[in-house]
């Protein structure tokens, strides 16, 4: 055990000493946003400091009135006999018939009464849950899990290409506990990022919440966001459990393309090994979005790609599932728990799945220089 | 003295390559054994065996006892190793490559990492990147590397590569102190077959794949008949005339203006009788040991390496 200890902290350090220039600038990067937005925030509400928090029986309120005075402007729309459909959630959201958009809006007013009725605050309604539902599910692990990807495409492709495999491999640690080792580093140093990350944006939602909230009340989720809440769609619970669970869902999204790095990095070189993962990560979420566009062109039916969600690329950040549940507009036509749980079972299948090919073939492989 | 590395019969193939085949030898405890043969003969390939990163189709290769594929944790107890062109890490400096191999055979003894960079004269760039090393430098680090944890085998290829020729002076001074002072044994492939000779109690001929010769140097050296270096007034006349000599074999000599001859029997009177009858002047007529060199040609028919494409050591 203290040996593989030895080899995580040997790749922690060769990882930090090698690549600190990318923790620094992603570092720069967060702080130029905050800033960036804190300026928006000073010009926009005229004011250095936060707002006083407003409760969350205020915000659903304030948010059922926006949604009522869209169905006016729907309707309207639909009166005026212009038809056509409205896009909702925008980029990469779905375009709706007026109707559809409508039913919604009312569907999202309901919801909320409910939440009201019954006083069980949604999730967003939480500094920490809004922090976790962005950082955890949206922009940020877009960029985050790429890096993550690439990093750990290095490991071992990168020990081939120095040539410093030799060494590795020839010392007693046996290959297991040099694969373990480096999967192990890969990982610690991603939920080192993530929770830095998390905690950034929880200070910048804390600011604009005005008070950084409570981790020990309850939170509501709907367990299927496209049917109306209700005792059998609602599942409640602390929020600290909330974020625990986003936090594990996003480390496994972070793992499996660790995991899918890894295995590249075991068969090849280390710009071959860094090409193929970027190229993986980036390109086949476009292809898989072009393939879904040419099957709804060719059947009319969302239906007819819907399993393109079984393929990891798309489910790397299975909180984003969560995170329009509750979003209370006509875009909130979210997916809820049972989606959340559907990708969270496809990632680990899929993450098994590429440790195991990674371990069979590492413990296999040759290397004859 | 038992065996520290046993190779049996072992074989192995690369696609339709075949690396090795059934290559048996031995290495025992204490001995310094040259592992010598032209490019492609299977050297590294063996080596490669030997440190668990190939495992062979066929035959067996043991180090301490422990088969080096499939009981590799403990083979690799034994042998600190240099492959040709060593690598590190570049972004670390040399004391810290060290530390991070070492960290890899348990607790890191500092002490002995310091004492290490001194005994390979490293001290006073030990702190440097590894990125700024030279090639020669590169090579003293990967020595030092080898010695972490004291092994009783090293396993060496080519480590004279990129050396100049003080560094190779050093390193041969150095080896021969590890292996006479710490009783270390050495599992030395170079193509310097000078220094094999200054070094090595036995060697290993590899060609294609084969074993072609393995014993001492002693026995190697002297069972392969007469040489002599003759030097004459006419270099072209006297090859004509050494030729028609009965069982001589004759070649321009490397010195201007002289010949070697080969044979199985002693017969430098012969041929200077028939020099000297025929007009050749014949300005002197020594008879040579036989080298390792003459040995590596006679088994491979591989000549050996310019001295421009791979330096010689000083003598």
């Amino acid at each position: 055990m203290s040996l593989v200890l030895s080899l995580i902290r040997n790749e922690v350090e060769k990882t930090w000493r090698s690549r600190w220039i990318v923790f620094a600038v992603l570092g720069a990067l967060f702080l130029l946003i905050a800033g960036g937005l804190y300026i928006y925030y000073v010009h926009l509400e005229n004011r250095w400091t936060p707002q006083a928090p407003v409760a969350w029986q205020s915000q659903l309120r304030d948010q059922m009135k926006s949604n009522e005075q869209e169905i006016v402007n729907l309707e309207q729309v639909k009166q005026q006999g212009r038809g056509g459909t409205v896009r909702v959630g925008g980029r990469g959201g779905a375009d709706l018939t007026l109707d559809q958009a409508i039913a919604q809006a009312k569907q999202a007013i309901s919801d909320d009464q409910y939440l009201l009725d019954h006083n069980i605050a949604p999730v967003q309604t939480f500094a920490i849950a809004q922090a976790a539902l962005f950082a955890l599910g949206g922009i940020v692990m877009f960029l985050l899990i790429r890096i993550f990807g690439w990093l750990a495409s290095e490991q071992i492709a990168g020990e081939r290409s120095d040539r410093t495999i030799t060494i590795l491999l020839s010392r007693p640690p046996s290959r297991d506990q040099v694969l373990s080792a480096k999967a192990m580093a890969s990982f610690l140093i991603g939920l080192a990022v993530v929770l830095v990350t998390l905690l950034i944006i929880f200070g910048m939602f804390a600011f604009w919440f005005g008070s950084p909230g409570s981790l020990s009340d309850q939170a509501g989720i709907a367990i299927d966001g496209n049917n109306p809440l209700g005792p059998g769609n609602l599942l409640q619970m602390p929020i600290w459990l909330f974020v625990f669970m986003c936090l594990g869902a996003a480390m496994l999204g972070v793992l499996c393309v660790q995991g899918m790095s890894l295995l590249i990095s075991v068969l090849t070189g280390r710009w071959a090994a860094i090409g193929i993962t970027l190229a993986l990560l980036f390109g086949a979420p476009l292809v898989s979005t072009i393939v879904a566009g040419i099957l709804f062109l060719i059947s009319g039916s969302q239906d007819s790609s819907h399993f393109l969600r079984y393929l990891f690329f798309n489910v790397l950040a299975p909180v984003g599932s969560v995170a329009p549940t509750f979003g209370n507009t006509t875009a909130a036509a979210g997916s809820g728990v049972t989606e959340f749980v559907s990708e969270v079972e496809t990632l680990a299948v899929w993450t098994v799945g590429f440790f195991l090919v990674a371990w069979l073939l590492f413990r296999r492989k040759q290397e004859a220089g | 003295m038992s065996a520290l590395v046993e190779v049996e019969r072992l074989s192995k193939s690369f696609g339709r390559v075949r690396a090795l085949s059934e290559v048996s030898f031995s290495v025992d405890e204490g001995e310094v054994l040259g592992f010598l043969g032209p490019n492609g003969a299977g050297k590294t390939t063996t080596i490669r065996i030997l440190l668990g990163l190939l495992h062979g189709d066929g035959g067996t290769a043991k180090i301490g006892g422990h088969d080096c594929w499939t009981d590799h944790a403990r083979a690799s107890r034994f042998f600190g190793a240099t492959l040709e062109q060593p690598g590190f890490y570049g972004f670390l400096s040399g004391r810290d490559n060290l530390r991070q191999f070492a960290r890899m055979l348990g607790p890191v003894d500092e002490k002995q990492m310091t004492e290490l960079l001194g005994l390979v004269g490293m001290t006073e760039r030990a702190d440097d990147k590894v990125k700024r090393y030279s090639m020669g430098m590169r090579q003293r680090l990967a020595l030092a590397q080898a010695l972490l944890g004291k092994p009783r085998l090293l396993v060496l290829d080519e480590p004279t590569n990129g050396l100049d020729p003080n560094g190779i002076h050093g390193l041969r001074i150095l080896l021969r102190n590890l292996a006479s002072e710490r009783g270390l044994t050495i599992f030395f492939s170079s193509h310097l077959l000078s220094e094999v000779e200054e070094l090595c109690d036995r060697v290993v001929v590899l060609h294609r794949g084969e074993v072609k010769a393995s014993g001492p140097l002693t026995e190697l050296m002297n069972v392969k008949g007469f040489r002599y270096r003759i030097d004459v007034s006419d270099v072209d006349k006297a090859l004509e005339i050494v030729h028609g000599v009965d069982g001589a074999r004759a070649e321009p000599g490397t010195i201007k203006d002289s010949i070697n001859v080969t044979a199985d029997h002693d017969i430098a009177r012969q041929i200077n009788y028939a020099l000297v009858s025929a007009g050749v002047g014949v300005d002197q007529l020594v008879r040579t040991e036989q080298g390792l060199e003459d040995i590596y040609i006679q088994l491979t028919g591989v000549p050996v390496a310019s001295p421009l494409s791979s330096p010689v050591a000083p003598q």
